[in-house]
């Protein structure tokens, strides 16, 4: 797969791991930066043009959720995360504060690349069309001005509700969305953090689109933190 | 018991032979002054000074009333006309009669009854100093063999015999050593000849003692159990009074009470202590897993990226998916160990929501497949929605963990199958991981949820594995109130794990 041989930002204490995340984005034709504190990344991000970071959460002078804030402040660049897997709360308050997907340790240099991957388009789609009419991802296709949905060309009856949570996980595609910021998207701020209305809406909008509920082609749960739309 | 009836034979012998002398005295004294010729009613004052000294030395009521009653005849007879018979011919004799009798009687019943009182005064005062004694010693003890010691030493010099003290352990069984008081200086600890024996006969007993041949055993009752025993030598048990049993009951309870502190005492810092080991023990696991998971995905990706600079066909590929296998099963031995550690710190970590089922499932196969593909995994769920409380991310590492095992026991072909269903009994979510590999030997069955416990029947370093997976899913499942068990079908090869997961979100969490 060529590509355009974009900036990515590695943030990350470790001197193996960082290796072997330079390694797989050199093979792959990309060009990298490496910070090893946060420190490090803000003075990289202000004098550098850079086009995606990763960004391990542990760092050893300040904690990653910071440096995702100041970045957000002026860039919408995307933001993977690199976690430890009892890092759940961390994850989803990274997630919430802008970042698009996270890793957990260990990872595969596939699974990393294809994050990768799935970011960078992110990021053209949201540069190209804003006045797309239609998404579409696999067989499944949504017309936003009619608000239809057809899987397999067949039009597909969703509720209102079913329909936005649709429409929102399609507009986030290939990015992790926390349960709590569905609900907040969905049913509004008020609604507090209750995830049974969430499960069951999701439950139904899978038995529409989905063959195998437990075996999810679009939407698949992230565990502990939320939903993705798969966007491959 | 011979003894004992001798001695109170004895005893009336000699309190009748003192009211004989007293009463011949006071006769004595009567012709003396008649023959000098004193009036009458000096006789009568003798006589009443007589029965005044036979009730005051004399024990019990019964010895006055009998010299009053004596008294008055004798008085009669020797003393009114006519002479040494028991006619009279005054009858305002009958009066002086009257009004002896009945001033002898009262002089009599009061002395008694002081004499009565200040022997129980007596009794009272050193039971009271008995008892003082008992728990200023007590409270010295440090050691519950010391509060044995000192209970022996008490009890025998207060009831004047060789008491003996058997405690009891922790779990309410006798010890097999007592000790006892065979001097006023020295102790001694004797073997207890059958400590079956003595559970025996503590069992059912209603009367706060049990009859031995050496010794009366009174039982000393803790807070929860039995906490000893006080022994009383069979020759002195069967002379104790009623003081003297009531005074052993007081001092039991002391030393009940004594007992009874100093197991709570030890049993607190037992508790202590062992917090604390837990706590250290923990905090080091997962410190040493907390280390361990950095370079172990640094080696994984070094590796990996090896296998990728390398072709398949070089023996450096092979080596370093080695390497990388090595490391996946090192990194997923961390994150139980870091699993287990936090279950046992308490329920505290269980992050309970309603999820749906099939959304668990859905990612533990994910989880699988990707690290297994050539496996194929059957899911069978329910089409209704199943929402069950749990804590997503353990149930999804039971999950893992029973199909990882699965998949290592089964060859790749071989179905493996994992379904749920509710039941509505027993209000429970029923999850089935089901293989048709090898099957569970019979011999592991029991076992095969232990921590640390391996197959025997393989050969040591035939898989890795030393049996947390397994104990993980079982304290997982149990935390949740849940239930794990493992069979083999039925119906040809292959072993099954099946869970429940309660449906119902208990009050407390």
């Amino acid at each position: 797969m060529s590509n355009l041989g974009e900036h990515i930002l590695v943030v990350e204490d470790d001197t193996q791991i960082r290796n072997f995340i330079c390694y797989s984005l050199h093979s792959e034709g990309y060009q990298y930066l490496t910070a090893n504190t946060g420190q490090g990344a803000m003075n990289s991000l202000v004098s550098e043009q850079i086009d995606l970071m990763l960004l391990d959460l542990g760092l050893p002078d300040f904690d990653g959720i910071e440096v995702i804030k100041k970045v957000r402040e002026w860039s919408e660049m995307p933001i993977i995360i690199v976690s430890a897997r009892d890092q759940d709360k961390e994850k989803a308050a990274a997630l919430d504060l802008g970042a698009d997907d996270y890793l957990t340790k260990p990872f595969s240099a596939t699974e990393l690349l294809a994050r990768i991957r799935v970011a960078l388009r992110h990021l053209y789609k949201q540069g190209g069309n804003k006045q797309q009419t239609s998404i579409q991802v696999g067989n499944l296709k949504i017309e936003l001005d009619k608000r239809l949905v057809f899987l397999n060309d067949t039009e597909i009856h969703t509720t209102p509700m079913e329909y936005s949570l649709l429409t929102l996980l399609f507009k986030n595609a290939g990015k992790v969305l926390t349960t709590g910021y569905i609900i907040k998207e969905i049913w509004g701020v008020g609604y507090g953090k209750d995830t049974q209305a969430l499960r069951a809406l999701m439950a139904g909008l899978r038995r529409k689109i989905e063959k195998s509920p437990a075996k999810p082609r679009y939407i698949m749960t992230e565990i502990g933190v939320g939903y993705r739309l798969v966007d491959e | 018991m011979t003894t004992q009836l001798n001695k109170k034979a004895l005893n009336g012998l000699f309190y009748s032979l003192l009211m004989i002398v007293l009463l011949f005295m006071a006769s004595s004294i009567g012709f003396l002054f008649r023959m000098i010729g004193f009036p009458e009613t000096n006789i009568v004052i003798v006589y009443l000074l007589a029965v005044l000294l036979t009730a005051s030395r004399t024990k019990g009521y019964i010895y006055g009333i009998l010299a009053s009653v004596i008294a008055t005849f004798a008085f009669n007879y020797f003393f009114t006309e006519p002479y040494y018979t028991f006619a009279v011919s005054d009858p305002s004799y009958i009066v002086t009669f009257i009004i002896m009798t009945i001033t002898a009687l009262i002089t009599s019943t009061l002395t008694s009854h002081v004499k009565k009182s200040a022997v129980e005064a007596q009794e009272k005062e050193a039971e009271t100093k008995a008892l003082y004694m008992l728990t200023n010693h007590l409270t010295d003890a440090a050691e519950i063999h010391n509060i044995a010691g000192i209970a022996a030493s008490i009890i025998s010099t207060v009831m004047n015999c060789k008491a003996a003290c058997l405690c009891f352990d922790e779990n309410g069984l006798p010890e097999k050593t007592f000790v006892q008081q065979i001097s006023p200086e020295k102790q001694i600890r004797r073997n207890v000849a059958n400590t079956e024996d003595i559970k025996h006969q503590i069992e059912g007993l209603r009367t706060g003692y049990s009859i031995g041949t050496e010794f009366y055993d009174w039982l000393i009752y803790g807070r929860d159990n039995i906490l000893g025993i006080i022994r009383i030598p069979t020759d002195k048990a069967i002379i104790m009074t009623e003081a003297q049993t009531r005074l052993l009951r007081a001092m039991i309870e002391s030393i009940a009470l004594a007992m009874d502190r100093f197991r709570s005492a030890e049993q607190r810092i037992k508790y202590r202590e062992e917090t604390v080991q837990e706590r250290y023990r923990g905090n080091l696991l997962r410190a040493i897993s907390h280390d361990l998971r950095t370079p172990l995905s640094g080696i994984m990706g070094t590796s990996e990226m090896l296998m990728d600079m390398s072709k398949q066909n070089d023996p450096r590929y092979k080596l370093a998916e080695e390497i990388h296998n090595d490391a996946n099963w090192l990194h997923s031995l961390v994150e139980n160990i870091l699993s287990l550690t936090r279950l046992q710190e308490g329920r505290l970590t269980l992050n309970k929501q309603l999820e749906a089922v099939e959304e668990i499932v859905g990612g533990a196969v994910h989880h699988i497949i990707q690290r297994s593909p050539q496996h194929e995994i059957i899911i069978d769920i329910p089409d209704e929605l199943l929402l069950v409380p749990m804590d997503a991310k353990l149930i999804e590492q039971v999950l893992i963990n029973l199909l990882d095992n699965a998949i290592k026991h089964t060859p790749s072909g071989n179905e493996i199958s994992i379904f749920v269903i509710k039941d509505d009994k027993t209000h429970c979510a029923v999850f089935t991981v089901a293989d048709r590999g090898e099957g569970i030997a019979e011999t592991d069955l029991p076992n095969i949820f232990q921590m640390f416990y391996t197959s025997h029947t393989k050969h040591a370093d035939a898989q890795h594995g030393i049996g947390l997976g397994l104990a993980i899913c079982d304290a997982i499942v149990k935390a949740h109130g849940g239930n794990i068990e493992a069979h083999n079908h039925s119906d040809g090869q292959g072993a099954k794990f099946i869970f429940t997961l309660p449906m119902e979100v208990t009050e407390n969490e």
